[in-house]
């Protein structure tokens, strides 16, 4: 949750939308939860099998996919394919930035503590 | 203020001058790069890169400083609207040591950003930033990228900072951009003018009137004379564009940074300083970039006017009609950023196909959405956890928004930490606030750590006081106004 605060923090859609949630989290109403995602990859796996000639079959593949990662990225359901690249792309980027700074965090504290001892 | 973001993770921000213990040793590092949100980037920058270079034992401390700046680039490129530095900052350790950046750049490969693994760590705290050798020129990239939907949003106050910075790099550098794109470098003079216009209005007609940033002027000014053509065209896949490299004699040889298109694009497009707001014209992105042909058509095509609609160019045999051309520009925006995020997945570059790319992306998000959750617990447990008055620091965000002033705030501490909160000399206004923090009706505490009641009184003392203590770190109008507000709220 901490984490999330981190990632809340900056001024695009998705990062409003996740400070959105987390107000809502806080003041106690029920939020969507981790299993969210779990099935919405689950659904999109569904239509990997279809054949490759059909161009529908493959749109609509495509479409579950997106709606998967609609689901996924905070504030996404909101947003038309083109906008949610955009901000997939920049929560990636936001994702990636405080996972590595959260990792070098961990270490250094860790460190702290080993010479402490 | 993007840098206590990330300090927020479970931990008191430098930002506070607290004397809290985890902060210890890690504080004498983390507050050169992380102390000063407010002031001008530049500062923070040489501060960053001279921490950086501090630790010389690290091999890779060119990488580490080259890799810092640009994440601290991006961290001024996803700063809240209305900062000037949005782009600028960007620019400037970009900017600054040339040289440096690009030989280490030189040696980078696209698409090798993967994460760090946790065994690099023992190297030095920057390892994990400088394993991440593509992240530079994503970030270039994205902040590009990004950044045209921020022109398009209108950011005026970007403007004036970004056309200062426009101007410096001139014609020297449109011709090789232009030369460069069309990979001719014998086409004539049409040719290597004509292209970066043509580059140019395509950029605007991202931007949608808005100025493209001035992010990658300063890159640009040293150039990107890739000598790779794979590398280049590993750099230009994201763009969309086929690059192929025969005229990168006209950088200097120094400038082994790869560049990117996009920022070649966007230099160009600032180089002819256009103030105007309209488009002239876009090109679809298969013109430019699929063949050779259809760009010696298109060269000499003059500069048109701006005007107030954008208007697209028709490939031979494709329908010209407004719905089918709508589309296709739509497809050709939509195809572009799939691009741009399989750059930015690791490990993408052999899959093809929408759907399949799709569900790499969904895999890697899930994955690094798990990856922060599991490093938060993981930092939970490691220290006891000072958390942020949730509502404040989003409240920071959120007041332009209107969102109505939280009631209940549960804060986290550690006593001591509390207590070196407390005893902060701040003065006659924290002391009121103190007393009116306590004069405040008693909130519950979460009881996430098990605190014991006996430190519940405490916890309101501190909450208030860390309240007015973060305002003070991030405004001082804004934060004397917010907490008069959430004084007289209850």
């Amino acid at each position: 949750m901490a984490a999330e605060m981190g990632l809340a923090r900056s001024s695009r859609h998705w990062s409003r939308a996740l400070r959105r949630r987390l107000l809502l989290l806080r003041r106690g109403t029920a939020s969507d939860g981790c299993g969210c995602q779990n099935e919405a990859l689950t659904s999109s796996k569904e239509g990997g099998d279809l054949g490759v000639g059909a161009n529908e079959e493959e749109a609509v593949e495509v479409e579950a996919r997106v709606r998967a990662l609609q689901r996924l990225v905070p504030g996404g359901e909101e947003l038309g394919t083109e906008r949610l690249f955009e901000e997939t792309a920049d929560y990636i980027e936001a994702l990636q930035v405080q996972v590595s700074a959260m990792r070098t965090l961990a270490c250094l504290l860790d460190e702290l503590r080993e010479k402490r001892g | 203020m993007e840098k206590e973001r990330f300090l927020s993770v479970d931990c008191k921000s430098p930002d506070m001058n607290s004397g809290a213990v985890a902060d210890q040793v890690p504080r004498p590092f983390l507050d050169l790069g992380w102390e000063q949100p407010v002031h001008h980037d530049a500062q923070f920058e040489s501060a960053i890169s001279s921490l950086v270079s501090s630790p010389s034992s690290n091999p890779s401390a060119g990488n580490g400083s080259v890799v810092v700046r640009a994440l601290i680039g991006r961290f001024g490129s996803i700063c809240d609207s209305g900062e000037i530095s949005q782009t600028s900052c960007y620019s400037t350790p970009l900017d600054s040591p040339p040289k440096l950046t690009l030989p280490v750049l030189g040696h980078q490969q696209q698409g090798g950003g993967g994460l760090p693994m946790p065994g690099t760590m023992a190297d030095g705290q920057f390892t994990p930033f400088a394993a991440n050798p593509g992240f530079t020129e994503r970030a270039a990239r994205s902040s590009c990228f990004g950044a045209w939907s921020y022109g398009g949003l209108g950011d005026q106050s970007g403007l004036p900072v970004a056309r200062n910075l426009s101007r410096v790099p001139s014609s020297h550098l449109l011709k090789s951009a232009g030369a460069l794109q069309m990979g001719v470098p014998d086409n004539g003079k049409d040719a290597s003018k004509s292209n970066p216009e043509r580059m140019e209005m395509e950029m605007r007609s991202k931007l949608g009137g808005g100025m493209p940033p001035s992010s990658t002027s300063g890159r640009t000014m040293v150039g990107g004379s890739a000598n790779n053509v794979s590398k280049r065209k590993a750099a230009s896949k994201g763009r969309g564009k086929e690059s192929p490299l025969s005229s990168s004699n006209l950088y200097s040889p120094t400038a082994a940074e790869d560049e990117h298109p996009d920022a070649k694009i966007c230099k160009s497009a600032k180089t002819n300083g256009a103030d105007k707001d309209s488009v002239v014209k876009q090109e679809t992105e298969q013109n430019i970039g699929a063949s050779q042909k259809k760009g010696k058509e298109n060269n000499a095509k003059p500069p048109e006017p701006p005007k107030d609609y954008i208007h697209v160019r028709a490939r031979r045999g494709q329908a010209t009609d407004s719905h089918s051309l709508a589309e296709r520009v739509r497809r050709e925006k939509i195809s572009k950023r799939m691009k741009f995020l399989q750059d930015l997945v690791p490990g993408c570059n052999k899959i093809t196909g929408k759907a399949m790319m799709l569900d790499e992306i969904i895999n890697y998000v899930q994955s690094l959405q798990r990856q922060v959750e599991f490093l938060s617990m993981k930092l939970a447990t490691i220290n006891p956890q000072v958390d942020f008055d949730l509502e404040t620091l989003l409240q920071e965000n959120m007041h332009q928004e209107h969102e109505p002033l939280p009631q209940q705030v549960y804060p986290l501490e550690g006593t001591s930490t509390a207590f070196s909160y407390a005893q902060q000399p701040q003065g006659s206004p924290l002391q009121s606030a103190i007393t009116n923090g306590l004069g405040v009706s008693q909130q519950p505490l979460c009881p996430t750590d098990g605190l014991a009641d006996a430190t519940s009184q405490l916890g309101n003392f501190w909450e208030s006081d860390l309240r007015y203590v973060v305002q003070l770190g991030f405004g001082q109008s804004q934060g004397a106004e917010f907490f008069s507000q959430s004084l007289h709220a209850d």
